[in-house]
């Protein structure tokens, strides 16, 4: 099951009645919309608020969703049609945007030399964060390392780990969550999350 | 209710990191557990924080504002048919309709008693031997080299042999 696949998946339940889906959808594109708009909108309120307005629309359109393109392509249109709608309210000038464009981005950063100003708090939790998942991987066995590291971080399926690290697919999988789990037990105390909220 | 042996739960885990990779075997009835189990949603959510974090998307903001689910929450359930992804036109539905009718063409005007007539295919003169079909076959030649563009018409030139008798 490809990840365009899950994420159509997932679009169906919603389209269904469930809308628990839809939050799994956010959780995992939050971040990554968050840092394109950041590319076009200063203030990371603001930026947070343009975030869950996307999110917003993108539930209400989600009937209208056919599934032609991938979803984060949908949803990026929306976030930047959201964001250029937003700061025109604002009467500030934006520099326009294709609609068609894809969502590269590489290429999207460079088109807006935009400085990210984050609040003070959050600034410092995502340094937290970043520091924790580093640190944390530093830890890892050499074999976790190398498999979670090629995994997010080159974008290299299962099956191209496993030739690399000459080992079977499931031990890829396996050690992939092994790190995972060695790196999520880090971050807990950071976020608050105490263990017993794993059941 | 006790809580679930280690190993359960590892493997529960497990395959929601493969999920997350898109490397889960097909299993529509665990994306809705997922969609159900809140400890499950916790880990998915720790999960996408973590490659997110090693990919530099922790900035500007880590963790889904909580305003954000209670936004969502507020919204009303959505009740769609299910639109599938318009592909594009089956391919081997027409091409196995186009066998079909080839077929159905071919057994219904197989000649009854002469030999087949070979076709030239596109270039080349090629004999003719049903000689019944000869004068057919002159009488449309011009109009099947007009049509050499058409892939129906492979026969767009065809050398008559004409039997001497004919000449």
């Amino acid at each position: 099951m490809s990840d365009r696949e899950i994420d159509r998946q997932l679009v169906e339940r919603v389209q269904q009645g469930d809308k628990r889906a839809f939050d799994l959808l956010v959780e995992k594109y939050w971040r990554k919309l968050t840092r394109l708009l950041s590319r076009m909108v200063r203030d990371s309120g603001e930026v947070e608020d343009i975030a869950q307005e996307t999110f917003i629309k993108a539930y209400r359109a989600l009937p209208q969703f056919r599934g032609d393109a991938a979803f984060y392509t949908w949803l990026y249109r929306i976030g930047v049609n959201t964001a250029k709608n937003y700061l025109a309210a604002k009467s500030k000038a934006m520099p326009t945007v294709s609609e068609q464009a894809a969502p590269d981005e590489e290429g999207t950063e460079d088109r807006w030399a935009v400085q990210d100003i984050a609040t003070p708090e959050s600034e410092l939790l995502s340094k937290q964060v970043a520091m924790a998942v580093n640190e944390a991987v530093e830890a890892l066995p050499e074999e976790l390392r190398t498999a979670i590291t090629l995994r997010e971080m080159e974008g290299l399926s299962y099956e191209e780990i496993a030739q690399m690290m000459n080992c079977p697919i499931g031990t890829v999988r396996s050690r992939i969550f092994r790190a995972r789990e060695a790196i999520a037990a880090k971050l807990r105390p950071i976020l608050g999350t105490a263990q017993d909220t794993r059941w | 209710m006790q809580k679930p042996a280690l190993a359960s739960d590892n493997e529960n885990m497990d395959w929601l990191s493969a999920l997350l990779d898109g490397e889960a075997d097909d299993d529509l009835e665990g994306i809705g557990r997922l969609a159900r189990d809140e400890a499950l949603k916790a880990r998915w959510s720790e999960y996408c924080l973590i490659g997110d974090a090693l990919r530099g998307l922790s900035q500007p903001s880590g963790r889904v504002p909580e305003r954000v689910r209670v936004a969502l929450s507020d919204e009303p359930t959505i009740l769609a048919p299910v639109v599938k992804p318009r592909h594009r036109p089956a391919l081997w539905l027409a091409a196995a309709a186009t066998v079909a009718a080839v077929t159905w063409m071919t057994m219904h005007a197989e000649p009854t008693a002469a030999p087949p007539v070979r076709m030239a295919m596109q270039s080349g003169p090629a004999e003719v031997a049903a000689l019944d079909v000869v004068p057919y076959l002159a009488a449309h030649q011009d109009y099947a080299q007009a049509l050499t563009s058409s892939p129906e018409m492979h026969f767009s030139q065809v050398a008559l042999a004409l039997p001497e008798a004919a000449r």
